[in-house]
């Protein structure tokens, strides 16, 4: 791979919990993640609710501040932009939320609204010529340029989040993050925007940092694809390979839980191995945070913190691989 | 995947079907494209007691500017020949105990409360926007500051503000209005800090963030815009209690004095007559009422039809 565009180096953010006086418990949201995304390469990032994968992405835009590690974009470190340096930072990485009835602010038109981003970093010299972008930006999406004077409340879900989508491109993005776009959808309209991002991938170039619960489009979107399990990376890889030669104990379980749509295959599978709940974020168990459900857990893994290690050309933090 | 069994499935030409054209127009909207405005209007039409009161207080507003220009009586043109005058047709509220015509005086006086009240709001609008806005956008210890200062104007009564600012610049409108705005931004301050908290967090406001907006575009174009209808309610109930403060105080005798009027001040003179000659009373009286009705039903009509959720 080639000088990648992205890299995370042990990145850390927690958030102070409580109030002024006193002790109060940290919640290590993303801890210690390491990963890099290469030019026109789509990563995908799963996990369940609440292991830090929106965090993450969020981390990496700067809405909220890294408690340590590095984040370079094309070679720089940008955990400490400021200024004009943060402002053209701004322009390469943008980032499609999750909920499009919530990410478009009702008071303005779609034209207002794509037009935005134009219009804070100076791009086109008039009105006219940016409205000529913005009806390019909404063909591209699928959308007709004489939507560009309605309201979002006049759009259904999947086409708002072609909105966010144009919105998201109309700064000519190198790098976007992908917050769950999919998961505020229903399943027809999924279809459609992953196609959408693709094709997008395929005209420009981008790289996607592709954020979903959802495996079976993070495998059809992804080239490789992240588990994340409170906070930390436990297995990194090729998707395909990830699919069918899961090592990590959670990244198995995690694909045994995806149904089947037919009953015969469902009911012959194996049941999910692991138990019990989500341990708390704010009282993360010692040594490896999944071993309090894991079905192979051992003393060691007690005792020491698992790191990614190259096993079989792919990275697992488990210590079933030597 | 394992929809892989779709694969064994034998595809023949008779499953398909061509695509209806119709499916090539599923990008088009029907619906009329209406803004915000257009759209809460046609809300506020609906409700027909708001109406009547955009009306007469329309109705008091033109009055209130054109009867004393036209009229041939002046609010302080005494007739010793006429005092204490019943309703009549050259004057049609009566006369009062110096033989000024009340009819004009109302009107007159209604220029000094629709003035002191929309005046005042709309000072109490701007500082409590931006103050509000700020406090509740950057959050920590800047809003831990502005707020207690919030707190500390609250916890006074407001009456203490005019009479202090009233010893200070004399009694006349101008310190009225002083007295009642540095008392009353601190609600609509209040209520844009909450609006503003809740809303920042939402995804619009961290798209807007991540395009890399400037605070000010954030804030102002994105936070207060989304919050204008709370806003917006707040201020029409924020104009018939500043003009009850200015009627009040002219009441008890602190406020506009004679030969000015407000609707306060005639209270107050008729309240001495009020034996001899009740009529004098209800004129002021029935002003005050009928206009604080007619904005609070003005107030609920545009809290409705600006709430979405009631659409």
């Amino acid at each position: 791979m080639s000088e990648p565009i992205l890299q995370v180096e042990h990145l850390k953010t927690y958030f102070a919990t409580g109030g002024r006086f006193g002790k109060h418990p940290v919640v290590k949201a993303v801890n210690d993640v390491s990963f890099s995304i290469g030019h026109h390469e789509t990563l995908g990032l799963v996990g369940e609710s609440g292991c830090g994968k929106s965090t993450l992405g969020r981390t990496i835009v700067k809405i909220n501040q890294p408690t340590g590690g590095k984040i370079y974009f094309e070679g720089k470190d940008i955990t400490s932009l400021k200024g004009k340096e943060l402002k053209d930072f701004r322009r390469d990485v943008q980032m499609i939320f999750q909920d499009p009835y919530a990410s478009l602010n009702s008071r303005m038109t779609v034209g207002e609204i794509i037009r935005e981003p134009m219009e804070i970093h100076g791009l086109y010299g008039s009105t006219k010529e940016r409205d000529e972008k913005v009806c390019q930006l909404l063909e591209t999406v699928g959308l007709k340029p004489d939507h560009i004077r309605r309201y979002p409340h006049e759009f259904s879900g999947g086409q708002r989040q072609r909105i966010c989508i144009s919105r998201a491109l109309a700064l000519n993005p190198k790098f976007i993050i992908c917050d769950e776009p999919i998961s505020a959808l229903d399943v027809s309209i999924q279809a459609q925007i992953i196609n959408l991002l693709q094709k997008i991938q395929e005209d420009t170039g981008i790289s996607y940092l592709f954020i979903a619960h959802d495996l079976g489009a993070v495998k059809h979107i992804s080239h490789r694809i992240g588990v994340m399990y409170l906070g930390s990376l436990v297995e990194l890889g090729d998707s395909d390979e990830l699919y069918h030669n899961p090592k990590h104990p959670y990244t198995q379980a995690l694909l045994q839980s995806i149904p089947i749509p037919d009953p015969k295959v469902e009911r012959a599978k194996k049941p999910v191995e692991i138990s019990g709940e989500l341990p708390s974020p704010l009282n993360l168990p010692s040594g490896c945070a999944f071993r309090t459900r894991c079905p192979h857990a051992c003393e060691r893994c007690a005792k020491e913190t698992p790191q990614l290690r190259d096993v079989d050309g792919r990275q697992v933090a488990c210590f079933l691989y030597k | 995947m394992n929809n892989l069994e779709l694969k064994d499935m034998e595809w023949t030409e008779d499953l398909f079907e061509p695509l209806d054209s119709s499916e090539q127009n599923s990008e088009f909207i029907a619906m009329e494209s209406k803004t915000f405005l257009q759209d809460s209007w046609n809300r506020f039409k609906k409700n027909k007691l708001a109406l009547v009161g955009l009306v007469f207080l329309v109705l008091m507003i033109l009055m209130a500017i054109f009867v004393p220009m036209f009229s041939k009586y002046s609010y302080d043109q005494m007739d010793m020949t006429a005092l204490n005058q019943l309703p009549s047709a050259q004057h049609w509220f009566g006369t009062d105990k110096f033989g000024r015509d009340i009819f004009v005086r109302v009107m007159y006086g209604a220029r000094i409360s629709l003035a002191v009240g929309f005046s005042a709001a709309i000072i109490c609008l701007f500082i409590g926007v931006v103050y509000g806005g700020i406090s509740g956008y950057v959050g920590g210890k800047v809003d831990m500051v502005m707020m207690r200062i919030v707190d500390i104007i609250y916890a006074i009564p407001s009456l203490l503000y005019v009479i202090f600012i009233m010893l200070i610049f004399g009694s006349n409108v101008w310190s009225i209005l002083m007295g009642i705005c540095v008392s009353s931004w601190v609600g609509m301050a209040r209520l844009v800090r909450s609006q503003v908290l809740s809303l920042k967090e939402q995804e619009f406001a961290l798209a807007a963030y991540v395009l890399g907006a400037s605070t000010s575009r954030i804030l102002f174009k994105h936070l207060i815009l989304n919050c204008i209808g709370a806003i917006i309610v707040n201020v029409t109930l924020m104009v018939p209690s500043a003009i009850f403060t200015e009627a009040f105080l002219s009441f008890v005798g602190i406020g506009i004095s004679a030969p000015a009027s407000s609707w306060g001040t005639l209270a107050n003179e008729a309240r001495g007559l009020i034996e001899s000659n009740p009529i004098q009373i209800i004129w002021p009286v029935g002003a005050i009422c009928l206009t604080m009705l007619s904005l609070n039903f003005i107030g609920d009509g545009v809290g409705e039809a600006l709430d979405p959720k009631k659409k």
